[in-house]
């Protein structure tokens, strides 16, 4: 009797969490409307999203363990040293209108992707020489595709291709993903529906996403958005802010979770354009590796992390952060905060504190301006600590907030600015998507782009171990260049590291399955699995 | 008469055109409006990125480029949006009626409240009455348009109301001066000293000597409105042109942002002559 | 009303006052950051608390009373002169003069001056103080402030004119400046004056607002706008009470200087 009661339970239970967590509606919000749905045009976050919801790709890589999995392809192999690559493509996959997949759909994609006209940092990277892409469809289930020359990260770059359909009548709008747009209210809201020819199932053998629509409403605003989110009227949050993670913790700690350091980190460097519009001392100043040691000695990295992140930040050694668990050099340790040492460093190198007032050797007063954008308060506390800290080593800061576009139009055009405080957003853990930053010649070369020789001997390394680790397939060897190249910035401070921001997301209890990433997108990178409560 | 309107007419179109080309110049003149923010991508390279430059410079020549939109305009092509990659038209004819509903709304809110106000202030003469028109009026313009949004969103209330409270002290303030400056007008001093009965006195001699004064106010109260009703949009989400103006400005979207000045001169433009031409009218029928 | 005059006119004076001495009334100076005591309610110490940077509430708020409270009834007084002259002068000098006039003044409302602020940003120098910067701000809030006005202001001449004693006075050979000095000017005061008493609010909160430009004051000086506009993280996110206390000063200032205008406004 107690065995049959005991049976009948275990039935309810079950049932009930079959029933109640199969389909439903996820809401969550865009920050603007989305520019296009048109997957290789995507450059703007919000159609990001969509692509990413709606989109099939042959591999992924998974946000938690970093690897990449099979998905379209499913095996693939790498050959020619990185010139070529053969996928091997699973079978019976349909788009979401009924047209078939298959290899002519990812040479089509491929072509497309390569079409002279597109400008993303994708089909940059696939651009690795002159000369065409080949594309050899075995069958329709096998692909061989060869570049011109290696292409370094070749397999992680295909996270990023999303493959249309060469086919279909609704072209680029036929998905492979779970989901595929249904309705566009522009301005207001984008709704996606289940994609019933979706080819993923789970272990059980139920077809996959578990979700029957996604709802994205437009919400430019993050506390408004916050303020929907506290009234049930969206389900989760992909990126809060440290004051409203602060505020959604104190009502209900489970409506927030922190996903630990991301990809994100907020820096500052100095000018060291040689025709840039400022005076002849201060180009000395900022090109002097002492100098930019002291300044990023004397900022106390744990104060910005715990008073503008809240705790929510760990003080940064470069722009790898630990959690990126291959690529991070472990081996390297920040110098702590030391406005003494800092002081010392200088005096080395020739300036000298008169009156609370540091001096260079010719006596000019040793002062500064930092850029930053407008309307980042995050930013805009950051550099008024940096001023706090670098008035005790006697150096006067100037904070000048300014549009995003006219900062972009200094930083990048007329090189008008003398220090610039901002962040970078990586998508992607690998070195080989920084191959502009830290080239010499790179375009985001920041503190100098686009030199025509390396202006010092260690950008002269660092360019050098940057091919050498976008030239090989061998893994170790690769890492063992990027961690040289993260040792020499730490040393030589081009850039100072600021902090490592966390993950914040908000995720509803009702949402199950739910693992938040510290990469994008960080709170439904698993979108097939989530699951809701019944309401 | 009809004379008169065409000339009005003509001024009106020069003055919307004159509006958009310099607004066109202003933003073309202004810093940054070659760069993009798709520029800071990692990894894009050197063509990408001056491909990107080079199509926001194609509408670099401002005559060249007003010239186009204005053959465009004769053909109902409003031109597309830069940021948001859609064509102007689309935005405009889904976002504009929710503005002049929400502006419609606030101005009626405003000039309701401040002419009870102000004739409230009139009729009872009491000081508490004006004291407590005046700090109400003065908390209002004290608080920035946000957060008084932010306050009636929170409370679930349509934040177009702020907008509303926003322009009341003006319109109070600005009514009651009025009032009380018709008052010591030595005919009404004559009628008040005659016996004659408050409201008679407000209908029949404040209110025809208030109304030139008035009807340029309801003109300048629209331009008041607009100016209040851009933060609201912007800060509460509202679906309207305020947001979509933001959006523009932050990004250089030219052609967005011509077509918006156009729209904005159009309305302030045109409601302000509308007073001048009633207040003609009006002044001409009392002589 | 006379005690009420008497009030206003002490809180005006002690604002001043305390503007003034802020750095004797003031318990920290404005950019001092007590990082250990981030975000912490009133104390003997800290009476209104501090900020996220541990900087004292009360010593920014008194600084912040210093650069909006001086700067922005300059800024207002600017604005007023010119609604004043450019309505006055068209209202005073009639037909083509007045279309043109107040066609101009049509068009300064209908541009988008946003670019213009992002132009003269980008124009000024990088390292300019934080006084020199605010100062630039309300100068140009007072440049550009006058549109609304001057079309109030035409329309109020025009009546003045016409009005009985302007006409006597103009019998009487009454012409020109003299007419405008002693006839016309004190029958618009009570327009101006409105002028005057609206702009000195909107100004304060426009300097803050241009902080999104570039504009405004910089960091680490605070200005009464700015204070008031991180009322946005009140509403939403932190509702201590004592974080109101710059929206309650601004109130009651701007209260003050009404009562005190008045006068000006309801006796021409």
């Amino acid at each position: 009797m107690r065995a049959k009661g005991l049976l009948v339970s275990l039935v309810l239970l079950c049932s009930s969490a079959v029933f109640a967590q199969h389909g439903g509606e996820l809401r969550f919000c865009l920050r603007s409307d989305p520019k296009t749905f048109n997957p290789l045009l995507v450059n703007d976050d919000a159609s990001e999203t969509v692509r990413y919801l709606t989109a099939g790709f042959l591999l992924r890589v998974n946000r938690l363990t970093q690897l990449p999995e099979p998905e379209l392809a499913s095996s693939w192999k790498v050959l020619d040293g990185g010139k070529s690559i053969r996928f091997k493509l699973r079978s019976d996959v349909r788009y979401s209108d009924g047209t078939p997949f298959s290899a002519a759909d990812v040479a089509y994609t491929m072509q497309q992707l390569l079409d002279p006209a597109i400008h993303s940092a994708t089909s940059d990277a696939f651009r690795s020489g002159e000369g065409k892409l080949v594309t050899r469809v075995l069958s329709p289930t096998s692909i061989e595709l060869t570049f011109p020359a290696p292409v370094a990260n070749l397999i992680s770059l295909f996270d990023g291709v999303p493959i249309i359909s060469s086919a279909s009548p609704q072209k680029e709008m036929a998905a492979l993903g779970p989901f595929f747009v249904a309705e566009h209210k522009a301005g207001a809201f984008v709704l996606l529906k289940r994609n019933p020819n979706y080819w993923k199932k789970d272990v059980q053998g139920r077809q996959l996403p578990y979700l029957d629509s996604i709802r994205l409403d437009v919400e430019q605003n993050p506390d408004i958005e916050a303020m929907r989110y506290q009234r049930g009227e969206v389900d989760l949050i992909n990126t809060v802010s440290p004051a409203i993670y602060e505020k959604l913790s104190s009502v209900n700690a489970s409506f927030v979770r922190d996903a630990g350091p991301s990809t994100d980190a907020e820096e500052m460097w100095f000018n060291q354009v040689p025709s840039a519009p400022i005076p002849g001392y201060k180009k000395q100043w900022f090109t002097s590796t002492a100098f930019r040691r002291a300044v990023s000695d004397a900022i106390n990295r744990e104060d910005v992390a715990r008073l503008v992140f809240r705790g929510h930040a760990v003080p940064a050694i470069g722009n790898v952060p630990p959690s990126n668990k291959f690529w991070f050099n472990s081996s390297l340790r920040r110098d702590a905060y030391d406005a003494a040492g800092a002081l010392r460093r200088l005096q080395s190198d020739g300036f000298r504190l008169e009156n609370q007032q540091l001096r260079d050797k010719s006596g000019n007063p040793v002062e500064f301006s930092i850029v930053t954008n407008a309307g980042n308060r995050s930013r805009e506390q950051m550099a008024t600590m940096i001023q706090q800290d670098l008035k005790k080593i006697g150096i006067k800061v100037n904070v000048v907030t300014l549009d995003f576009n006219s900062l972009l139009e200094r930083m990048t055009q007329t090189f008008n600015y003398e220090a610039c405080l901002l962040g970078t957003v990586n998508g992607d853990l690998d070195p080989s998507s920084q191959m502009t930053m830290w080239l010499s010649s790179g375009e985001d070369h920041i503190w100098n782009p686009k030199e025509k020789a390396p202006a010092t001997p260690w950008e002269a390394e660092i360019d050098k171990q940057m091919r050498i680790q976008a030239s090989t397939l061998d893994l170790h060897r690769r890492k063992a260049a990027w961690d040289q190249v993260q040792k020499i910035a730490l040393e030589q401070a081009p850039v100072i590291y600021l902090v490592n921001k966390d993950s914040l997301v908000a995720i509803s209890p009702q949402v199950k399955n739910a693992q938040p990433s510290p990469f994008r997108p960080q709170a439904y990178w698993n979108i097939e699995t989530l699951m809701l409560a019944r309401r | 008469m009809l004379r008169s309107l065409s000339l009005a007419l003509l001024r009106f179109v020069v003055l919307v055109l004159v509006a958009g080309l310099a607004g066109a110049t202003l933003v073309r003149v202004a810093p940054g409006f070659s760069s993009d923010e798709q520029e800071l991508t990692p990894g894009l390279s050197s063509e990408s990125i001056q491909a990107i430059r080079q199509a926001r410079l194609a509408d670099g020549n401002i005559p060249r480029f007003y010239l186009h939109y204005l053959n465009g305009l004769l053909h109902g092509n409003l031109g597309r949006s830069q940021s948001l990659n859609q064509p102007v038209r689309d935005l405009l004819r889904d976002r504009l009626p929710v503005s002049l509903r929400s502006l419609g709304f606030a101005l009626l809110l405003a000039w309701s409240f401040g002419l009870a106000f102000a004739v409230g202030a009139f009729r009872v003469r009491s000081r508490w009455l004006v004291m407590a028109a005046d700090s109400s009026g003065g908390a209002l313009i004290s608080t920035p348009a946000a957060v008084l949004a932010l306050v009636f969103l929170m409370m679930r209330w349509p934040p177009v109301l702020a907008v509303g409270l926003l322009v009341f002290p003006k319109i109070y303030r600005y009514t009651r001066n009025l009032i009380e400056e018709c008052l010591e007008m030595p005919h009404i001093v004559v009628a008040r000293a005659k016996g004659v009965g408050p409201w008679r006195l407000l209908s029949w001699h404040v209110v025809p000597s208030a109304i030139p004064q008035l009807i340029a106010l309801v003109g300048v109260s629209i331009s008041m409105g607009l100016g209040a009703l851009l933060p609201v949009e912007v800060f509460c989400d509202l679906p309207g042109i305020g947001q979509l103006a933001w959006t523009a400005a932050q990004s250089r979207d030219l052609p967005l942002l011509v077509n918006l000045t156009l729209v904005v001169s159009c309305l302030t433009i045109g409601a302000i002559m509308c007073c001048d031409q009633l207040r003609r009218v009006v002044g001409r029928a009392a002589a | 009303m006379k005690i009420l005059h008497k009030i206003a006119l002490a809180v005006l004076l002690s604002t001043a006052l305390a503007s003034v001495f802020a750095r004797y009334i003031a318990p920290a100076g404005y950019e001092q950051q007590f990082r250990d005591e981030a975000q912490a309610g009133p104390s003997l110490h800290h009476p209104l608390g501090t900020d996220e940077l541990g900087r004292d509430r009360f010593a920014r708020l008194v600084y912040g009373m210093r650069v909006s409270l001086f700067l922005a009834p300059l800024a207002a007084l600017l604005s007023t002169i010119l609604a004043a002259a450019v309505g006055g002068v068209a209202g005073f000098c009639g037909g083509w003069v007045e279309r043109i006039v107040m066609g101009a003044t049509d068009l300064f409302l209908a541009l988008p001056w946003l670019f213009l602020l992002i132009t003269v940003r980008a124009v000024l120098p990088l390292n300019l103080s934080p006084m020199t910067s605010v100062i630039i701000t309300f100068a140009l809030l007072g440049i550009l402030g006058w549109a609304p006005a001057a079309r109030v202001i035409c329309a109020g001449a025009k009546q003045v004119l016409q009005s009985d004693f302007v006409w006597g006075a103009r019998a009487r050979g009454c012409g020109g400046l003299r007419l405008i000095r002693v006839h016309l000017l004190p029958s618009l005061r009570p327009a101006l004056a409105a002028q005057f008493f609206l702009s000195i609010p909107v100004f304060i909160i426009a300097e803050a607002n241009l902080g999104a430009l570039g504009l405004g004051v910089s960091e680490p000086l605070p200005s009464l706008g700015g204070l008031v506009c991180e009322l946005q993280d009140f509403v939403m996110l932190r509702p201590e009470p004592w974080r109101l206390a710059p929206l309650v000063v601004l109130i009651v200032v701007i209260g003050a200087f009404q009562v005190l205008l008045s006068k000006q406004e309801v006796h021409a």
